[in-house]
């Protein structure tokens, strides 16, 4: 067999010009697909810590049945005695912070203007790691000591006609259906990078979101990971733990919460298919031609090979070695190319990006060569390359002996 | 029966819209040991014949069997198993692999037989010395003149210990003193070695080689003893 790679790696050598165009081709698509791969992996890191981080958290929290009469009966599924929850999960490996939550949508009004806002109640001691991705355009972030003050988003700050140091009132609904209304004064301007989010946008303290709705318990505990690939590790240590306070409850992972993510997800990777589908046919074009010609011009050898005693199946195994050992080839140098390229790009600060589609604002792309996307355009290459070679292969080894020794 | 036995064999190709009768009922039976030369001017079916006789080809109708072996009864697998066991070839046009080296070449039927790299180099090696290439074992064919082409092709073809060597045209790309180098070559393989050849050739000096020669013409097949001759013109035996 080892005879066979060695032969069969020589035959690649032996017209260099011909190979070196081959290979670079290969080089180009392996190329174009890894980096556009590493692009796409960079846009779904960057929309999934952008989700987690300002939304989602890893992890919710909520009481059992949560998920059944959150719309019929809100009340019914609120978190009694969130601290001792919250206090359990925060010691726990892994989990970078844990914070309660309570929602709700409602009226806001500077007195001019009037608009629906969706209000979260948070604590603002507990949320430093949840602003990452919130930039705050005017003002200040929500500290500890100001029960009053508040956080719009910078579309709603345009709808509302608000500037730092107004005052807002929102006008909702109590859990025992009593209107109610609540005041705070607009400390900062922030951008969560979603437009249509910044338009609604309004987050306050928790106590004044609980006196909004006239309640001393929470919707939801959000628990924030230290890294999002621990999340199957760190999952089943939440479970135990809660399970021991002699209370039931829900928890959701992020992914099963955020359906813009999935849906993205599921388009880019067809984009991406159909991409590798095409840079797969263009590889396979390329190879085909070499191989057939290969074996055009090898006639004479492959007669003289079956006449000394090899069998169909080895004239198969070394065109389909020389197809592989090509499509190797080129992949290895084809790493290295998308390694330069990414490099480049990191040198460079990232190509400059407009808003995406709902979004606010556009970013720096970079190309996020990690091991599945490099594993990914090897795969389709040296398969493009193998499937490329069978047809000429088993051509080869279907000459006429006779026919081929008189080439 | 013969180491080779043919039972009336016909062979055609198609030409145009008819077909060209090459070997027509022919039958033939050569004893091991033999040395064998096929004459006729071209296309009179002299390689036909070797291609027959070495299962590269099969015929229209009639048997050939090597060894006893009926090669149209033996699928693909087993006559490339046959041809790398009990058959050497000789091409007119040397038909080395040009990436190999020389003992590369003469190493490869002992690869495709299964044989241990370290004993095949070894063999190969043998081999080379054999036909006069010890010092252009690692030459690729590409740096060796014609006649050492066909030393290594006829290296090559004995690799494996065959029962019979075939040879087509061996002499046919070569100068008149390296063809002798070659006939003489082939002569004291035959001679020391027990190993049948059968060559076809349109050229006198091989034929004069022979023990046997087969003279081809439309078809047919005259079988005339030949007295073997040295390559300056006396006997060699009777």
């Amino acid at each position: 067999m080892l005879d066979l790679v060695s032969l069969s790696m020589r035959n690649i050598l032996r017209n260099g010009r011909r190979s070196a165009i081959t290979v670079f081709s290969i080089v180009v698509g392996f190329a174009a697909m890894a980096c556009f791969g590493g692009f796409i992996e960079f846009s779904f890191e960057g929309l999934r810590e952008n989700t987690i981080r300002t939304r989602l958290g890893h992890l919710q929290i909520y009481a059992q049945g949560y998920s059944e009469r959150r719309v019929s009966d809100p009340e019914s599924v609120l978190i009694d005695d969130p601290e001792q929850v919250i206090e359990r999960v925060a010691e726990l490996p892994g989990v970078a912070a844990v914070t309660p939550r309570l929602s709700f949508s409602g009226l806001g009004s500077t007195g001019n203007t009037t608009v629906n806002v969706s209000v979260v109640g948070v604590e603002p001691g507990r949320e430093e790691e949840f602003s990452d991705f919130e930039i705050l355009v005017d003002g200040r972030p929500l500290g500890t000591g100001d029960p009053e003050a508040g956080l719009i988003g910078e579309a709603l700050r345009n709808g509302l006609g608000a500037e730092v140091g107004d005052w807002v009132t929102v006008l909702t609904s109590s859990f025992d259906g009593v209107i109610n209304a609540i005041d705070f004064r607009v400390a900062g301007v922030v951008r969560t990078g979603s437009e249509e989010y910044d338009s609604v946008f309004v987050k306050v303290p928790i106590e004044l979101a609980q006196r909004a709705k006239e309640t001393e318990q929470v919707e939801r505990i959000v628990v924030l990971l230290d890294n999002t690939e621990d999340l199957p590790l760190v999952q089943p240590r939440i479970e135990e733990a809660l399970s021991k306070l002699g209370r039931r409850f829900e928890i959701r992972r992020w992914d099963e919460l955020a359906g813009f993510y999935d849906a993205v997800v599921a388009l880019y990777t067809g984009i991406f298919t159909v991409f590798a589908g095409i840079v797969g046919v263009v590889v396979m074009f390329s190879v085909a031609n070499t191989m057939t010609m290969a074996v055009f011009e090898r006639t004479g050898e492959i007669g003289a090979l079956r006449a000394i005693g090899a069998r169909r199946s080895t004239v198969v195994a070394m065109f389909l070695i020389e197809g592989a050992g090509v499509g190797l080839l080129g992949a290895g140098l084809g790493v290295a190319a998308s390694w330069l390229i990414a490099g480049a790009v990191q040198m460079a600060g990232g190509i400059p990006m407009p808003p995406p589609p709902g979004m606010s604002q556009g970013f720096q792309a970079f190309f996020k060569l990690d091991g599945p996307v490099l594993l990914d355009a090897c795969a389709v290459t040296v398969a493009a390359t193998l499937v490329s070679s069978v047809y000429p292969a088993w051509a080869a080894s279907r000459i006429r002996i006779v026919e081929a020794l008189q080439r | 029966m013969g180491i080779i036995s043919l039972r009336s064999v016909s062979k055609s190709y198609p030409s145009g819209g008819s077909r060209l009768r090459v070997l027509h009922e022919i039958d033939l039976e050569i004893e091991a040991g033999e040395f064998v030369v096929a004459a006729g001017p071209s296309g009179s079916g002299k390689s036909t014949l070797l291609n027959l006789i070495g299962g590269l080809d099969h015929p229209d109708t009639g048997t050939v069997r090597i060894d006893g072996v009926d090669l149209a009864r033996r699928d693909d697998r087993t006559l490339a198993g046959l041809r790398n066991e009990k058959l050497g070839f000789v091409f007119q046009a040397f038909h080395l692999i040009p990436v190999l080296t020389a003992v590369e070449n003469v190493a490869w039927p002992l690869h495709l037989k299964g044989m241990a790299r370290r004993r095949r180099i070894a063999r190969s090696r043998e081999l080379l010395e054999r036909v006069g290439l010890a010092g252009h074992m690692h030459r690729t064919p590409g740096r060796l003149s014609g006649g050492q082409r066909q030393r290594v092709a006829i290296a090559r073809a004995l690799a494996c210990d065959p029962v019979i060597v075939l040879a087509d045209e061996p002499t046919g790309n070569l100068d008149r003193s390296t063809a002798g180098e070659i006939m003489e070559l082939f002569a004291s393989l035959n001679r020391d070695g027990g190993v049948t050849f059968v060559l076809s050739t349109h050229d006198t000096m091989v034929v004069s080689c022979a023990g046997r020669c087969l003279s081809l013409l439309e078809g047919g097949i005259t079988d005339t003893p030949a007295m073997r001759t040295t390559l300056d013109g006396g006997p060699a035996h009777a």
